[in-house]
C-alpha cells in the first residue's frame, strides 16, 4: 500500500526522516533506513536540512525507492528559483518519486553556507500550486507540459506556533493551494494538539503528528529556548532528567511511544512522523512500544 | 536616502596607495545625512590623507552627487583646475554619486570611500532601517502598508514561515516578523481578508537589472 493508500484507507500511517549527509559515503544512512523497510508507510528525505549542504533530497529518494521504501521528498524554496523547482520537480517524477512535501525552507543563515544569496522566489503556499499546477499538466506560465506529474503533495504546519493566528491563515491557504496532507512541528503536549485538530478537522486532510525524539533534558531545554514553536512540557524534562543520563534515550523513547499510542487510540490525527534526528536506528523499537510492529 | 557606511580606512588607503594626489567628492544630500559624506568627513579625509604623505588637491560637497548633469556643472564651474590636477578622485558618497563621477572623469581613476548598503527610512537622527527594495512593483496594498519583500529576509508572501516566533524572525531575536506586523496591521485596521487571498508568485521581470526610465520620452508619448 503507498503512502498516498495509506492514509486515505485510514490506517495510521507512520513516516521516518533520513537526513542526507554532507558528503558520498551514504552507508550509515543506507543501514538506517534498511531497518525502516516493510516498517514505516514513507520516509522524508530532507532537502539540506538547516540550510547545511548535503547530498540532494531527490538523489537520495532515488535510492530509498530502489531500496523499496516510499520516499517523500522534502522541497524547499531556499535555493532554486521557478525554473529551478519546475525542473526538479519533473525530474523528480520520471524517477518514480511520487510524494512532495513543499516548504519555504530555513534561512541560510541558520546554516553553514551563511553568505549564500538567498532565493525564495516563490514560497510554501505558492509551491503547492506550481506542484498542482504540474499534476494538472501545466506550469506555472500556464505552457503545456508534454507529460503531467503524479505527485501527492503536502506541507507543514506548527500547531504551537505564536502568535497562532496567522499561523492558522496559512494553513488554510496551503489547503486551498492543494495540500493532500500536512506533516506539523514537533509536538509535546497532547491537549494542546487535540485543540489544533479540532480546528484542523474542519477541512479535507490528512494530519501527521510531528514527533522529535528527545535525547536529553538538556536537548529539551535548547529546543525550548530556540526552536520556533516547540514547547516540550516541564514534566517531560523533569522525566528525562529522572532517568539519569544513561537512560535519558530510553525515557525519551518512553514517551515518543507513549504519545504515538495516544494519538492513535485517540484517534487524534492521522499518524505520526517521527523525527529521530540522529538516533534513526531507534525508530523500529519506538513503533515496538507503541505498540505499532 | 539611500544609506552609506564608510569603508574600512585601512583598506581604502590599500587599495589607493599607487596614487599621490587626489580629489575629494561628497554629496549634501543622503551621504551628508548618513557622515559619510558631508564637510566633516571631507576634512576628516583631507586629513588622514595628508598624513600618510598625499596630497589633496580640493574638496567639494556636491549638492546631489547621483545628478551627473548638476555634478559636472558644479566642478567644472569651480573647480576644475583642482579636479583636473588630482591624479585619482575620491568619491564620498553612494554607488551612484561614484558613477556620476566615473561619467563625468572618463580618464581618470575614481574610487568609492563608502560601500552603499539600502534605501532608507530614517527614524532618527542618523538611525536608518530599510523598508522598501524598489523592486519594481509596489504591493503594499496587499499588506496593510508593511512591505514584506524588504521586511521578511525571506521575502515570502503568503503569511508568516516556520520560523517566526513569538513575534520575532528565526534570523536574529532583534528582527521583527514581517508578516506578524502585517497580521497585526491588517487586524487594527479590520482588514484581515487581504491576508486570506494566497498572492501570486511575484512578477520579478518588473525590476530588470539594469533599469532606466526616461520621463520625458513617455511624457512625449502620452501628447501623440
Amino acid at each position: 500500500m503507498s503512502f498516498k493508500e495509506a492514509l486515505n484507507s485510514g490506517k495510521f500511517t507512520v513516516t521516518a526522516e533520513a537526513g542526507p549527509p554532507k558528503g558520498t559515503d551514504i552507508k550509515k544512512i543506507v543501514h538506517e533506513c534498511e531497518l525502516l523497510k516493510g516498517k514505516v508507510d514513507a520516509v522524508n528525505v530532507t532537502d539540506n536540512q538547516s540550510a547545511v549542504m548535503r547530498i540532494s533530497s531527490t538523489s537520495f529518494c532515488k535510492i530509498i525507492l530502489d531500496m523499496g521504501l516510499e520516499p517523500i521528498l522534502q522541497m524547499t524554496c531556499r535555493d532554486r528559483n521557478r525554473i529551478g523547482l519546475q525542473s526538479d520537480l519533473l525530474g523528480a517524477s520520471i524517477l518514480g518519486i511520487k510524494n512532495v512535501l513543499c516548504m519555504t525552507g530555513d534561512h541560510p543563515n541558520a546554516g553553514d553556507h551563511k553568505e549564500a544569496k538567498t532565493v525564495y522566489d516563490i514560497e510554501s503556499a505558492q509551491l503547492l500550486r506550481v506542484v498542482d499546477g504540474l499534476n494538472n499538466g501545466k506550469d506555472m506560465m500556464g505552457n503545456d507540459l508534454q507529460g503531467a506529474t503524479d505527485f501527492f503533495q503536502g506541507a507543514v504546519v506548527t500547531p504551537e506556533a505564536n502568535p497562532i493566528e496567522p499561523q492558522l491563515m496559512k494553513f488554510e491557504k496551503k489547503i486551498d493551494a492543494g495540500a493532500n496532507f500536512f506533516q506539523t512541528q514537533a509536538i509535546y503536549d497532547i491537549d494542546k494538539f487535540k485543540e489544533f485538530m479540532s480546528h484542523a478537522r474542519k477541512f479535507p486532510v490528512k494530519v501527521l503528528a510531528g514527533l522529535v525524539l528527545l535525547k536529553s533534558a538538556g536537548m529539551a531545554n535548547f529546543m525550548n529556548k530556540f526552536v520556533p514553536g516547540i514547547n516540550v512540557p516541564a514534566e517531560l524534562i523533569g522525566e528525562l532528567k529522572e532517568a539519569g543520563k544513561e537512560k535519558a534515550l530510553d525515557a525519551g523513547i518512553d514517551i515518543m511511544a507513549r504519545h504515538i499510542k495516544q494519538l492513535k487510540d485517540e484517534n487524534i490525527c492521522d499518524g505520526v512522523h517521527i523525527m529521530a534526528i540522529g538516533a534513526e536506528d531507534k525508530v523500529p523499537e519506538i513503533m515496538e512500544r507503541a505498540g505499532l510492529l | 536616502m539611500i544609506i552609506t557606511e564608510k569603508k574600512d580606512r585601512k583598506h581604502l588607503l590599500e587599495k589607493i596607495k599607487e596614487y599621490n594626489s587626489f580629489f575629494l567628492l561628497g554629496c549634501s544630500e543622503c551621504a551628508s545625512l548618513c557622515g559619510t559624506g558631508g564637510e566633516p568627513e571631507l576634512v576628516e579625509m583631507k586629513e588622514l590623507l595628508e598624513s600618510e604623505g598625499k596630497k589633496v588637491t580640493g574638496t567639494f560637497v556636491a549638492k546631489t552627487g547621483c545628478q551627473v548633469l548638476g555634478t559636472k556643472v558644479e566642478i567644472k564651474k569651480n573647480f576644475k583646475s583642482e579636479a583636473d590636477e588630482a591624479e585619482c578622485i575620491l568619491v564620498m558618497s553612494c554607488g551612484a554619486g561614484t558613477q556620476s563621477a566615473v561619467d563625468i572623469y572618463k580618464d581618470k581613476p575614481v574610487y568609492p570611500t563608502n560601500d552603499s548598503l539600502f534605501l532608507g527610512n530614517m527614524t532618527r537622527m542618523q538611525i536608518f532601517d530599510e523598508r522598501c527594495s524598489l523592486c519594481g512593483e509596489c504591493i503594499l496594498e496587499q499588506t496593510g502598508g508593511i512591505c514584506p519583500v524588504t521586511a521578511c529576509p525571506k521575502g515570502i508572501l503568503n503569511g508568516p514561515c516556520g520560523g517566526t516566533n513569538e513575534g520575532k524572525c528565526e534570523v536574529s531575536p532583534d528582527v521583527d516578523c514581517a508578516w506578524t506586523r502585517i497580521y497585526n496591521r491588517l487586524k487594527a485596521i479590520n482588514r484581515l481578508d487581504d491576508m486570506k487571498e494566497i498572492s501570486k508568485p511575484k512578477n520579478w521581470s518588473a525590476h530588470k537589472k539594469p533599469m532606466t526610465l526616461n520621463v520625458r520620452e513617455k511624457k512625449e508619448e502620452g501628447k501623440k
